[in-house]
């Protein structure tokens, strides 16, 4: 079997699993995460209780799906600032559907969803027919998708919503909170779908160089919208999963911290943005991690300011440690 | 064996009808015009070189072939029909296999990978294959004769000659009848020059019908079956290589000699 898939000599692989293990961005991130939570249990204890921990794994819920969206995206080549509007969209169309025009949740849930992949085709299109460059695109698109909120709404929050839905987002099952079985199983169709279907490595052949896909036969402008399309729903899926674990549908869910944090959840766990490059475990451990600062230092009693000083020195930390990662392994010139 | 008989003859293996042909074809892009009228015909079993100077339209013409532009002008005909392409993957139904001159190799990708672009091996409807990909990839590379590693290697880790020839196998993978080539020896040393020489006389063996664009021409004569000079936008001549010179080639390549008198009839 080996024989066959060799045809020379060995180059460039077979290094030790443990190497192979070491070098994978996961790894780094899974001991900062380790070392962070000791310091913290040292700090305050509580840290480590049950419930602490569960709304650790809560929050990184909702970063984590929509950073499968976003990722897939970035590992594409493009890039969606829009996700934090898109957020709100998802939860407060859903919301409005079931708490005002009392449609049934489930259809509802679908239209919240079915806005989020909507948006996400409007920001395909912007790039791919207006030629504007996807970050200032999707920064465009995300100052209208928070308009359109506060229009739907009238700058309201939409209370209350069924409490079957509310369930949905608040439920636990053997203490597992529904929302991270929600997690695991989205996290797992990305996994698939990136790295063991024939779209998959498409979207990393589009991401690493989009001329020779294109020349190669790939239909690159499909591939693209599709993607688009994946990371507007995820991120409405988000927003919906967010409304119905605070059972209300806020105007001010998302915004731009949403997004930054999405896109830092996904460079953080080795996402690159110039595209072909990353992993969906890492995206998993990067909100893992960014969740787990945000408790650590409110736990820790330590002042916010630091949150995001730590949070930024992580980021750079992260891709530049990458950066020296990636060029051992590709041997990257230039 | 066929190809050293025809080689010395310099007279095409298999004569008949032409697999591909361009006629009448100009391209503009705004105010500069690529191409003002080129006509080739190409027949399976042959080399066929391009040769021309830098802006001849030597790539102009091989990206209407593959797909990537659209002629202003002209048709194409690929086995006797017109046919109208709009991208890479239309030309790829229709036949026809290209090694860019940039390669078009993604380098976070492996081998194998790379090599299965645009017509990856699927289990099932939407599994990917890969252990036949890889398969088809060590299939392919040792057919060639060509030794880069491991198929899982990343196109990052490889030389320059050793990318251009992942490229070749590539197109070579893909089994198609009409491959065409942009300057393929342009990065290489020698010795793979000569490996890539010898993968050209293969693939005239085994009845492809091969398009490959040169500026080597010590190369071109040493495989060329029949040679078209471009020259600012126009195809000047077509000539069979026995009927002809590299002084003369070169003497059309930059206008010196006029073109009618050695052009072969078709």
């Amino acid at each position: 079997m080996t024989a066959t898939t060799r045809t020379g000599e060995q180059k460039g692989e077979g290094s030790p699993w443990l190497v192979e293990i070491l070098l994978r961005p996961e790894t780094t991130l899974i001991l900062v995460i380790i070392v962070i939570g000791i310091v913290t249990a040292i700090k305050n204890p509580n840290f480590l209780n049950v419930g602490n921990l569960t709304d650790i794994a809560r929050a990184a819920v909702i970063y984590f799906v929509m950073a499968c969206g976003a990722s897939l995206l970035m590992i594409g080549g493009g890039l969606d600032f829009s996700v934090g509007a898109v957020f709100t969209l998802g939860g407060i169309t859903a919301a409005w559907l079931m708490g005002i025009a009392g449609i049934p949740w489930p259809i509802a849930i679908m239209g919240g969803l079915a806005a989020g992949a909507l948006a996400g085709y409007a920001n395909s299109q912007v790039i791919a027919r207006l030629h504007v460059p996807p970050i200032i695109a999707t920064l465009g698109t995300y100052f209208v998708f928070t308009g359109l909120c506060i229009q739907i709404t009238g700058g309201q929050d939409i209370v209350p919503l069924p409490k079957d839905f509310q369930r949905l987002g608040q439920g636990t099952i053997m203490g597992v909170p529904f929302v991270v079985i929600y997690a695991v199983a989205i996290g797992l169709v990305f996994w698939f779908v990136l790295e063991r279907t024939p779209f998959g490595v498409e979207v990393r052949a589009v991401g690493g160089n989009r001329k020779a896909a294109a020349a190669n036969g790939l239909r690159v402008g499909r591939i693209e919208t599709t993607l688009y399309v994946l990371g507007g729903f995820t991120a409405a899926l988000a927003g919906i999963i967010y409304a119905a674990r605070v059972g209300s549908g806020q105007v001010s869910a998302g915004g731009s911290g949403v997004t930054l944090a999405v896109v830092t959840a996904a460079l953080i766990g080795g996402i690159s943005l110039l595209g072909g490059l990353g992993s969906i475990t890492g995206v998993a451990v990067g909100a893992i991690l960014l969740s787990e600062i945000d408790n650590a230092l409110i736990v820790a009693a330590v002042p916010p300011q630091y949150n995001t000083i730590i949070v930024g020195v992580i980021l750079i930390a992260a891709v530049a440690i990458d950066h020296i990662r990636r060029e051992r392994l590709y041997r990257i010139r230039r | 064996m066929s190809t050293l008989a025809h080689s010395r003859t310099g007279s095409p293996a298999s004569a008949g009808e032409p697999s591909l042909a361009l006629e009448g074809i100009g391209k503009a892009f705004g105010q500069v015009k690529a191409l003002t009228r080129v006509d080739l015909t190409a027949y399976p079993g042959e080399i066929h070189f391009v040769v021309g100077d830098n802006g001849a339209g030597k790539s102009t013409t091989l990206k209407i072939l593959s797909g990537m532009f659209r002629p202003d002008v002209g048709s194409v005909r690929i086995g006797g029909i017109e046919v109208h392409m709009r991208d890479a993957a239309e030309a790829r139904q229709f036949g026809i296999a290209v090694v860019h001159q940039d390669l078009a190799l993604v380098e976070c990708l492996d081998i194998a990978t790379n090599m299965a672009l645009g017509d990856i091996p699927r289990r099932g409807r939407i599994m990917l294959d890969r252990a036949r990909m890889e398969r088809d990839a060590a299939k392919v590379l040792s057919g060639l004769k060509i030794r880069v590693g491991s198929v899982r290697t990343q196109i990052g880790l490889l030389s320059g000659g050793e990318r251009q020839i992942v490229a070749i196998a590539r197109a070579v993978r893909t089994n198609l009848p009409i491959i065409l080539l942009d300057e393929p020896t342009a990065a290489l040393g020698v010795r793979e020059t000569a490996h890539v020489g010898e993968i050209l006389d293969e693939l005239r063996a085994q009845g492809k019908t091969i398009i490959c664009i040169s500026h080597d021409l010590e190369f071109v004569f040493r495989h060329a079956d029949r040679i078209t000079v471009m020259r600012l936008g126009n195809s000047v001549a077509t000539l069979m290589r026995g009927s002809t010179n590299r002084d003369a080639v070169v003497g059309m390549i930059t206008g010196t000699i006029g073109a009618a008198a050695e052009s072969a009839q078709e």
